[in-house]
């Protein structure tokens, strides 16, 4: 049976592999009886594949002299270890003729088929190399004997020959088609299976990992939280207490170290949370659950609820939304806490009695794949996207830190953390949200201008 | 690709792969019907169900060019419905070059983009990597309306990295150019793995010229093909 390369070009290596036997014999037969010339079938290695002839009386008259016995099996040797790359024809020292012709199939010398011996019309007398065979040969009885022989002339042999090579094409190209057909069959089978079986031990092993994660995860978190966290909570809560008097009453610079120690363990404890958020979105092990969003409603949301601090800077909080806008699928608490980050971060950066603009509309993307150039044609159809955006009136980003903000704990100078509070991490969790998200999140501001956060979220698709 | 020194004999196989319905299949036969009769053999379907492609369609060339090498080229078709993936897959096994056939309709943007993810994963899962592989994309169905522009395909055909041809399979239109633009990456590729020139003695320029005249291509095919 042929191996795999065989069936991955499709490609016949052996004749006696793909051909019907008894079609081809069959159609020998046939071909026999219809003209009385004998022929044979030979694979590429000379196997026999089909045979119908019929011992001629010439034949039979020579073998039974001892010199044309071995100048007959010579002969037939001779015949069949021919292999030519074009028609030959082959003369039998009896004046016969062996025409032998190559199969060729899709560009590949496949075998060989042998039309004779037959007797050449042409010729008209008993050819001298009969005659001289064996000293005991009968010239009366020869020529007798090679009168039963058929006598083809050579231009209908020659027809013969092409039409039996147009046979024997469609005898392989349907014995090739239901071989391929059937070798598909099987191996599509064995792919698919092979398929399956591949992808339920990566889930298995998908699905080990996963608790083996999330259990170290718990763990990490709740040690996280309990070794951090607590202790902080008291000291926070014990500034508290000093703060308040309970432990008597506190001198102006008491009271001014106790804020302090309070500030600086609140931001502490807001740089832990971050660092956890951090930590869960860094794995890859943030899992989004998707639902169809109301986005107007959602930023509306987020500017009430930032609403009172906007005012203490005397900052105004203003929402627009834009015309008709694409369905989209997003995790609401994400998105929520990316609008949130950007909002709260246009509040602290605005002068007072600015304003900051939450606004969303419809837009169109250039989704371009993967990003190697590779399909683009294909993969960079334009789709529809949202695009929500928060802007302020703030002092602005110089063009050459626009590429570093969003990496974790960059700050555009050390000084505006301290002035303006945050951990220099929001940023950094936006932007890994909106990636995970599919979306993209970028920022146009110059120095002096304000800035505006824009990112996008693809429409979602129908199904 | 396959190589037998001994009988001089190159078999390149080049699979046109796409979505369902594209017309993977008609470009094969208008190849059939274009192609002189001595170089292209019989077309070859295998298993068909309401004239979607079961398992594959094959129709191979040969080609015999100066210093007496063979190249025989064996073009496939992949079954493009969704469910066959398997069968894609195994006969995108040993490809040299992938003719992808995307249908121009806009409605069809969308499937065209996702089995050009499938053949991303297909050849990287058959131990592919996808961006080594020769390939040429094809615009078809260039006579129906609610088409992509040429425009819009031309703009984009100038920022992406491979040949982008245009075609009316139906009617045999821009079929000779895909398979030559597809050819020409495939055999410089090869050319630039394997030393053919090297190994045969084979210049690349006249081959390719060669076939361009096998194929009956006339002109020097630019990657706009007509409409
Ligand atoms: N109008 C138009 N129709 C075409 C063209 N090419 C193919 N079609 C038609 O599109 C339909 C699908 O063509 P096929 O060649 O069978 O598609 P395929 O890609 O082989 O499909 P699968 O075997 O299912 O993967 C047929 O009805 C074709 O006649 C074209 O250039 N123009
Ligand atoms: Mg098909």
């Amino acid at each position: 049976m042929s191996e795999a390369p065989d069936l991955m070009h499709a490609d016949v290596s052996r004749l006696e592999d793909i051909v019907d036997k008894s079609a081809l014999a069959e159609v020998c037969r046939s071909f026999f009886e219809l003209f009385s010339i004998p022929i044979r079938v030979f694979s590429r290695d000379g196997a026999l594949l089909a045979d119908a002839h019929e011992t001629r009386a010439i034949c039979t008259y020579v073998n039974t002299l001892s010199g044309g016995r071995l100048a007959c099996s010579a002969l037939v040797g001779e015949v069949k270890n021919l292999d030519p790359e074009g028609t030959v024809e082959h003369p039998c020292f009896t004046g016969a003729i062996y025409r032998v012709v190559p199969i060729q199939y899709q560009g590949r010398r496949l075998g060989r088929f042998v039309v004779g011996p037959y007797f050449p019309a042409e010729l008209r007398r008993v050819p001298g190399s009969l005659l001289v065979i064996d000293d005991g040969i009968d010239g009366e009885k020869a020529r007798r004997a090679l009168g039963e022989m058929p006598r083809v002339r050579e231009e209908t042999a020659k027809r013969l020959s092409d039409h039996l090579t147009r046979i024997l094409d469609l005898i392989i190209f349907s014995g090739h088609r239901s071989f391929l057909t059937s070798e598909m069959h099987v191996a599509s089978v064995r792919e698919s299976f092979r398929a399956l079986a591949e992808k339920n031990a990566a889930l298995q092993e998908a699905y080990d990992k996963l608790r083996e994660l999330d259990r170290l995860k718990s763990n990490f978190l709740a040690t996280v939280s309990h070794e951090l966290r607590t202790p902080l909570t008291s000291i926070i809560g014990y500034s508290d207490m000093l703060a308040t008097g309970i432990a008597g009453e506190l001198n102006e610079e008491q009271a001014e170290f106790v804020d302090t120690i309070r500030g600086k363990g609140d931001h502490l404890l807001a740089l832990i949370s971050s660092l956890l958020d951090l930590g869960k979105l860094e794995q890859g092990k943030l899992s989004l659950s998707l639902v169809h969003i109301d986005v107007p409603a959602l930023i509306e949301e987020v500017a009430k609820t930032l609403a009172p601090a906007a005012a203490k800077r005397e900052v105004q909080i203003r929402t627009s939304v834009d015309g008709s806008l694409p369905i989209v699928k997003a995790d609401p608490v994400r998105l929520r806490q990316v609008l949130f980050n950007l909002t709260e971060n246009a509040v602290k950066f605005s002068p007072r009695l600015g304003t900051v603009t939450l606004s969303v509309r419809g837009t169109e993307v250039d989704a371009d794949g993967e990003g190697d150039g590779m399909g683009l044609v294909l993969l960079a159809a334009p789709k529809n996207a949202l695009e929500l955006s928060v802007s302020d009136q703030g002092p602005g980003i110089a063009a050459e830190e626009h590429a570093k903000i969003f990496d974790a704990f960059y700050q555009v100078d050390g000084s505006s953390t301290r002035e303006h509070g945050g951990t220099g991490l929001g940023l950094s969790i936006v932007k890994r949200l909106v990636d995970a998200h599919g979306g993209s999140v970028w920022v146009e501001s110059e120095v002096g201008k304000g800035t505006t956060f824009r990112f996008t979220i693809l429409e979602a698709d129908e199904d | 690709m396959q190589l037998d020194f001994k009988a001089r004999e190159l078999t390149i196989k080049l699979v046109y792969y796409g979505p369902a319905l594209s017309g993977k299949t008609t470009n094969l036969q208008s190849i059939h019907q274009l192609v002189a009769g001595d170089v292209a053999g019989r077309l070859m379907t295998l298993e068909t169900k309401d004239d979607r492609t079961l398992f594959f369609d094959l129709l191979p060339l040969t080609l015999s060019s100066e210093k007496g090498l063979q190249v025989r080229v064996k073009l496939f078709t992949v079954p493009g419905q969704v469910i066959h993936n398997a069968t894609r897959r195994l006969v995108l096994q040993g490809a040299d070059g992938v003719a992808f056939i995307a249908d121009s309709q806009r409605s069809e943007t969308k499937s065209n983009a996702s089995s050009f993810v499938n053949l991303r994963q297909n050849l990287a899962e058959n131990g592919i990597d996808p961006a080594a592989m020769p390939l040429v994309i094809q615009f078809n169905k260039r006579d129906l309306p609610e088409i992509r522009t040429d425009a819009e395909i031309d703009a984009l055909a100038a920022r992406g990295k491979e040949p982008v041809f245009k075609a009316s399979a139906i009617r045999g239109v821009g079929v000779l150019e895909t398979l030559l633009g597809l050819m020409e990456n495939t055999w410089r590729h090869l050319e630039a793995t394997h030393q053919l020139e090297e190994k045969f003695g084979v210049r690349t320029e006249p081959l390719l010229a060669e076939m361009r005249t096998h194929l009956g291509v006339k002109t020097d095919p630019a990657p706009e093909a007509r409409r």
